[in-house]
């Protein structure tokens, strides 16, 4: 909202400066230079957005032309146990992979800003998590879960017994989070770090000449400092989550018995196996809303103490 | 004090240490003689070179490995081209429908791709790319992040160079491509790597718009590579590996870039 009021705010400054004669040739370029951008967000943005809207409301299967009927693809969705299902699944999955990544991202961050050469070196290593491909982060977690694999053996460590961690319908769910919170805590460790990193350092003298302890730094400077770097990362971790497809699908197929099914799977499935393109079209539109009122919540929330 | 020091040490050793422990699984069992031991904890001999070459001798592999270069630099480099433009035009001409193009971009950066893939994919039916690269590549071809990116960044261009560049005669485009460009450099360098490492981890696209196996990129290929190597969990890890090592070696050259990249919207307003 800023960014907005800031360009509404600047002045047109060369045109002013050098005449109306002036203006007319950076028009044109104006023009040139945005049309292809402008062509291909009309194209396979803004036609599609309304096209979904459109295709929510019919009955359109792949084959055959879509039928107009009106609110029946909303109405069916709550009587769909798969859709509640879906629902449900992504809204524990999402809430037990943010909460958990933050705070573990925040308690990594918090030592691993300060200086220090072991610091610089772990921060590097901290990287390689973050930028592993989550396709093959997937394909090794499906190792790391096999029978006789990392997780098992950690376990036996501890003398807990093997379990099959993707095919037990009680414990995929929370295999798929474990792995989600450690691929995502390497990014957020990166975010919050360098957010901390820009934080005023005389603050921190002042704060430890008043004999402040580490706790109350922590509650009382930090994290209201932090609070934009920690708003972005609760928005993009929140997003990331409500849309997240390539865990279910590689790691469990959205089984077992529907256990894994997070809503963008249950969309995808419909629209691509099945061809229910209509119906899945409307569950996206579901799914956006929520997104939309979810993102707006986190920014009320966090903006509320704000000036 | 003092006491607190060696604390945070030792947290910090052991978080890092349980954050690399999965890479690390990774490594061994990439490198195992044969799926034995999938434990991933104690290297049995380092035969990550002759799996690599099996993959690469016989295998699909090379293949997509091929089609997600070809994906992710082609894109890349449209992105960058495109997203120049347009932010740069954004943040510095006026020009009629300017603002119209920017709630538009801004708008975008909130839809999710789950409420555009079905649209998308039957306009790319109906254009008869199923199958095909341009199919693949022209949907993710220019992001709302790259176009925002960049106008964020050419606000901060002095305007007075521009003027400058004006006075002496030099044409709108020759302004863009000789002061703008060069300024841009950063932003463009860290919207390349940013795109990149997105389009080489993309499976959603290419999985609903390639059917062929000629034409599937890295993500698609290691979903499917199990039933192809006949189920050989180390296999399978090598070749995850191999995916993993070019958004690595970006990574590290590029890490700078990569950080700026990651923290954009976090650290500016």
């Amino acid at each position: 909202m800023s960014v907005l009021d800031r360009v509404r705010a600047r002045p047109h400054g060369p045109v002013s400066v050098l005449g109306r004669g002036r203006a007319r040739p950076q028009a044109a370029a104006g023009v040139a230079l945005t049309l292809p951008v402008a062509v291909f967000f009309v194209v396979f943005w803004l036609v599609p957005f309304l096209a979904a809207i459109y295709l929510s409301f019919t009955d359109y299967e792949m084959a055959g032309t879509p039928n107009w009927i009106g609110l029946a693809n909303y109405e069916r969705m709550f009587a769909d146990p798969g859709f509640l299902n879906s629902a449900w699944i992504t809204v524990v999955y999402t809430v037990c992979t943010v909460v958990p990544t933050i705070v573990l991202a925040l308690l990594v961050a918090v030592p691993l800003s300060k200086p220090g050469r072991l610091n610089r070196g772990l921060r590097a290593l901290v990287m390689i998590p973050a930028v592993m491909p989550l396709a093959a982060t997937s394909m090794v977690w499906v190792i790391i879960y096999s029978d006789r694999g990392l997780a098992n053996t950690l376990l036996g460590l501890v003398g807990i017994g093997p379990q099959s961690w993707l095919t037990s319908s009680d414990l995929a769910i929370w295999a798929l989070v474990v792995m989600v919170v450690w691929k995502s805590m390497g990014l957020f460790v990166i975010i919050l770090t360098a957010g901390l990193q820009a934080l005023p350092g005389e603050v921190y003298e002042a704060a430890a000449i008043d004999g402040s302890g580490a706790v109350t730094t922590f509650t009382r400077i930090t994290l209201p400092l932090l609070r934009r770097t920690l708003l972005f990362v609760l928005v993009i971790s929140v997003a990331g989550s409500m849309q997240a497809f390539v865990p279910a699908f590689l790691l469990t197929g959205g089984g077992p018995a529907d256990a894994t099914q997070v809503l963008p799977y249950y969309i995808w499935a419909n629209a691509f196996p099945y061809e229910h393109m209509g119906y899945a079209a409307a569950m996206g539109m579901v799914l956006l809303v929520a997104m939309v009122i979810v993102s707006a919540l986190q920014f009320g929330f966090l903006k509320g103490g704000d000036e | 004090m003092r006491a607190g020091t060696v604390l945070r040490t030792v947290w910090l050793i052991v978080a890092v240490g349980f954050m690399l422990l999965p890479v690390y699984a990774m490594l061994v069992v990439a490198s195992a003689p044969d799926d034995t031991d999938l434990r991933g904890l104690v290297f049995n001999g380092f035969h990550l070179p002759d799996n690599i070459r099996l993959l690469f001798g016989e295998g699909n592999l090379p293949t997509y490995l091929r089609n997600s270069l070809i994906l992710c630099v082609g894109t890349g480099v449209l992105d960058v081209i495109f997203s120049a433009a347009a932010g740069y035009a954004m943040a510095q001409l006026s020009f009629p429908g300017r603002r119209v193009l920017f709630a538009l971009v801004v708008g975008t950066l909130a839809l999710t791709p789950m409420v555009l893939v079905i649209p998308v994919f039957l306009i790319v039916k109906e254009l008869g790319w199923v199958n095909t690269f341009q199919g693949m590549m022209v949907p993710g071809m220019i992001s709302a992040f790259g176009v925002f990116l960049v106008r964020q960044f050419a606000l901060g261009i002095p305007k007075e160079l521009l003027l400058a560049a004006r006075v002496d005669g030099a044409g709108e485009f020759r302004i863009f491509a000789r002061v703008a460009v060069p300024l841009l450099k950063p932003a463009l360098i860290t919207l390349f790597l940013v795109h990149f490492l997105a389009q080489w981890d993309n499976l959603l696209w290419p999985l609903i718009v390639a059917n062929e196996q000629e034409l599937w990129p890295l993500p698609v290929g290691l979903a499917n590579f199990q039933s192809e190597v006949g189920f050989t969990y180390h296999l399978t890890t090598t070749a995850a590996l191999v995916t993993a090592v070019p958004p690595f070696i970006l990574m590290v050259a590029l890490q700078r870039y990569y950080v700026a990249g990651l923290t954009f919207g976090g650290l500016k307003r």
